[in-house]
């Protein structure tokens, strides 16, 4: 190591020079490599974040006519809910926050009757073995035929018959395919939803290729419903005191009678 | 030896290429995941950063330090629209919005403290406070910033246009961005033919049509309607397109 010999071919040459060896100690230069690189490897980030599109629409007031509304068979409404400790949110005992989702399929009864049963609960599961589980098994049986055929065009990808472009392409028209039956989804962040509720809910939408989806503030007729789940399941759901914060989302979402 | 001294090398110049150092911010968020690919871009870029309730657990009232607004520019890869030379242009639109709205008690701003404020990557204060808190020294400022408790810290968001129609301070520098952004975008594009247009990648073509120019980061225990301010206030300033920023995660991975 860290020696130069000069070759002469085993031959004498005329005016040749005296072989001479050179030594150079490289430890201490390798000494400071390897802190630099301790250094670096430290200091780096080398994941970078994420982002998620998102669209919103105009907050403007939108007349009752122009308002697009969706089949009372595709709608799906979901109230978001994240379940506090005290001020903290709670966690399980993997130290995961507890949300939970109360959704009723079709749109919100404007004539405040309530059908028994008609809010269910589920939680943002994931998926366990491969299956989907949870809120995520709902959606997924309802944007089934688009999903059967995203499916078939992951497939092909992953066996490389397409390329990522062209897949993504694909999935992008297989998802707005308007001649297949898709699901309509109201994402209801309810006061006490984190914003990690919303990003799960906003997830869920893009891992189940549903186009079609809003986020709405809940109304009057969600907190009925809540309020007929709790009195049915004798659960607390709407906890005003939760958050003293009083700002426009809260009061728009506050209970009539509270 | 040899064969190891190669390999630091190697390793050591792959580490300083690849890395990019974390920009300093006044406060730390833990983002929510998501299965979302798409990485944040490096340039043409407007960040919101939303604070969070403090974790401490020392204050009394933990909300205080909650939904305090910082913003963010960078600029682009080309030097004349730098993050330096973007944030000047930032800086000079919105103050002049802000004296022709409130032309009682207007700001003025030095030659030296816009030069400050170019340099600063992420600041959040209020109009009122900005030349004197960009007469600070670096030190000072971070230690202003990172006292979220202090009302003055943090861009005021409450009030979507009060009564007379005037902007809150956040729309302010949105409509700042937006003024700023088009301009640009008219100045690149003009004596274009309309398919070089088409391909023009700027600000504005990242905040209209890609939805890419402004990322919203926000801690993921942070209350939705703190967040919901801030959606709000992008509606109002018809910039409906945005990106949230999350961390990666994969589909299998059990939700919470």
């Amino acid at each position: 190591m860290a020696q130069i010999e000069q070759s002469d071919g085993g031959k004498k040459k005329k005016g040749a020079q005296k072989k001479i060896a050179i030594h150079v100690d490289f430890t201490p230069m390798v000494d400071m490599n390897m802190l630099l690189i301790t250094f670096f490897m430290l200091c780096t980030t080398m994941i970078k974040s994420q982002t998620l599109q998102i669209i919103l629409p105009t907050n403007e007031q939108v007349s009752d006519q122009n308002k697009s509304q969706a089949k009372q068979s595709e709608a799906i409404t979901m109230i978001l809910d994240t379940e506090y400790n005290g001020d903290r949110p709670a966690v399980d005992e993997n130290g995961k926050t507890i949300h939970n989702i109360y959704y009723y399929e079709g749109i919100a009864d404007t004539t405040f009757q309530i059908t028994p049963n008609q809010l269910k609960a589920e939680h943002f599961v994931g998926n366990v073995n491969h299956e989907a589980q949870g809120i995520r098994r709902i959606l997924y049986s309802k944007n089934e035929q688009v999903m059967q055929r995203y499916q078939e065009l992951k497939t092909r990808w992953k066996n490389r018959e397409i390329t990522k472009e062209q897949f993504d392409s694909a999935a992008r028209k297989n998802a707005g395919d308007s001649t297949l039956t898709r699901p309509v989804v109201v994402i209801k962040p309810g006061p006490n939803t984190t914003y990690e509720g919303l990003i799960n809910a906003i997830d869920e939408m893009n891992i189940n290729q549903i186009s079609r989806y809003s986020i709405e503030l809940p109304t009057h007729a969600d907190t009925l419903l809540l309020r007929n789940y709790e009195q049915t399941h004798g659960v607390t759901i709407i906890r005003p005191d939760v958050r003293t914060r009083t700002n426009r989302a809260t009061t728009e979402a506050s209970t009539p009678n509270s | 030896m040899t064969a190891m001294s190669d390999v630091t090398v190697l390793l050591l110049t792959f580490f300083m290429l690849t890395s990019t150092f974390l920009q300093k911010e006044p406060t730390i968020v833990y983002t929510p995941s998501s299965v979302s690919e798409e990485k944040v871009p490096m340039n043409n870029l407007v960040t919101v950063l939303i604070s969070c309730a403090d974790k401490g657990g020392n204050m009394e009232d933990p909300t205080v330090t909650e939904g305090k607004i910082f913003i963010s520019f960078t600029g682009d890869a080309d030097s004349t629209l730098s993050s330096v030379n973007i944030r000047g242009m930032m800086l000079d639109e919105a103050v002049a919005i802000y004296n022709a709205q409130h032309q009682n008690n207007p700001i003025t701003i030095t030659a030296a403290q816009k030069n400050e404020f170019m340099n600063t990557n992420m600041f959040g204060v209020p109009f009122s406070v900005l030349p004197e808190f960009l007469s600070m020294s670096v030190t000072d400022r971070d230690k202003f910033q990172g006292n979220l408790a202090n009302p003055a810290v943090g861009i005021p968001i409450n009030g979507n246009r009060d009564r007379d129609g005037r902007l809150n301070d956040f729309q302010i520098w949105l409509k700042a961005i937006y003024n700023v952004a088009q301009r640009i975008n008219s100045d690149q594009a003009a004596g274009l033919t309309d398919a070089e247009r088409s391909q023009l990648s700027n600000l504005y073509t990242a905040l209209m049509r890609k939805g890419e120019g402004i990322a919203v980061k926000a801690d993921k225990d942070t209350p939705f309607t703190t967040v919901q301010e801030v959606f709000d206030n992008l509606q109002t300033m018809k910039l409906n397109k945005f990106s949230l920023m999350t961390a990666l995660k994969s589909e299998d991975e059990p939700t919470n």
